[in-house]
């Protein structure tokens, strides 16, 4: 077959089927198609704004809780022995005596706790964990719910980080003392 | 052309911001071309109304990458449409041939001489026949509108790709044609 009879064949075939199109109801069903997919892409959108700014809060509360902590030095409290109870123990010849630093009993604090405040939700279920004694800013308090006042929030508090098997800080309770 | 092309690239740029008349309006101008460029690859008319419709969703979401220096709108159109059809062949096995030219055999059709109308269902086939690396070629070129520089574009391959393959898919037509007495 030649070239020419290829064309003629090929134009016919063209001819015939030019006025195939979908029909009007194909079209509004695209159009519908397209309302639906342009309302999931915004609200896809709207998810992915909603979730940065959730990971950005997420985020600045645990450098609020944990950028200026520090875990809390075991302080070494030196305690004088009262000039009195020293000079008594001390005789008067040699050899000279061994002193020795009394120091009194003091009655412990008691320690008062919030219960726990979750601080982000992890995908991954708690399964061990650490808790590590920290020392915060007051306004931390905030960032869970608790009422601090405006002439506290620089002030710092004790609490403790519940850290888990990821070291992501899963919660948070905060610490105050009784005497 | 370079103005349909620019106001094709207008619509476009409104479509992707969501705009509704802007879908509406290329889809009116360009939805013809796409289902038969689909019809012409399957030969199934179902087919082709869905192809046609993912293929403009396909725009809405993927547009961004239309790069008008590379090419028209329309050729972007056909390189989609085109990327459907394969997945949609590669899921399905071809029917028989016969059954699916019924399907689309239009009410025009019937007004048509049945000679004639068996001789270009006669050149259905052979196209439908050839292996769609050299079908698209003929599809695109000598049954659709696309130049052989939308062409290349859609297909993904250069120009003198597309000639050769457009050459050798003639000579295959030929060939199967060959036998036929065509009554055009």
């Amino acid at each position: 077959m030649c070239e020419e009879r290829v064309t003629e064949a090929l134009k016919a075939l063209r001819r015939t089927d030019a006025g195939v199109e979908t029909g009007p109801e194909a079209g509004i069903r695209a159009l519908l198609a397209f309302r639906r997919q342009q309302r999931r892409r915004k609200l896809q959108r709207m998810a992915a704004v909603w979730g940065a700014t959730g990971a950005m809060a997420a985020a600045v509360v645990l450098t609020a809780l944990l950028w200026p902590a520090r875990e809390t030095p075991h302080k070494l409290i030196a305690i004088e022995a009262p000039a009195a109870i020293a000079a008594a123990t001390v005789p008067a010849p040699v050899p000279p005596p061994e002193v020795k630093r009394v120091v009194p009993r003091r009655e412990e604090p008691e320690e008062i706790v919030t219960p726990f405040f979750p601080l982000v939700e992890s995908s991954s279920p708690f399964e061990r964990g650490l808790l590590v004694r920290m020392t915060v800013p007051a306004s931390a308090m905030r960032t869970v719910g608790l009422k601090v006042g405006d002439d506290h929030l620089s002030d710092s508090v004790q609490a403790d980080v519940l850290v888990g098997q990821d070291d992501l800080a899963r919660a948070i309770r905060f610490v105050s003392y009784r005497k | 052309m370079g103005q349909m092309s620019a106001a094709e690239q207008q619509l476009l740029r409104r479509l992707l911001k969501g705009d509704e008349e802007a879908f509406a309006a290329l889809y009116q101008i360009r939805h013809g071309a796409i289902c038969r460029f689909v019809l012409h690859m399957t030969g199934r008319m179902d087919l082709a109304e869905d192809v046609t419709q993912e293929t403009f969703l396909a725009l809405a979401l993927y547009g961004r990458r239309y790069d008008a220096s590379r090419g028209s709108v329309m050729a972007f159109l056909y390189g989609i449409a085109r990327n459907l059809v394969l997945k949609r062949m590669d899921k399905e096995r071809p029917e028989d041939t016969a059954k699916l030219l019924d399907e689309f055999a239009g009410d025009e059709d019937v007004l048509l001489d049945l000679t004639r109308r068996e001789s270009v269902d006669e050149v259905r086939r052979a196209v439908l026949s050839l292996p769609p690396l050299y079908r698209e070629a003929v599809v695109l070129c000598e049954l659709g509108d696309a130049s052989y520089e939308d062409a290349a574009l859609a297909l993904g391959c250069p120009v003198g790709t597309v000639r050769s393959r457009l050459n050798r898919a003639r000579a295959m037509l030929a060939k199967k044609l060959a036998a036929t007495s065509l009554a055009l």
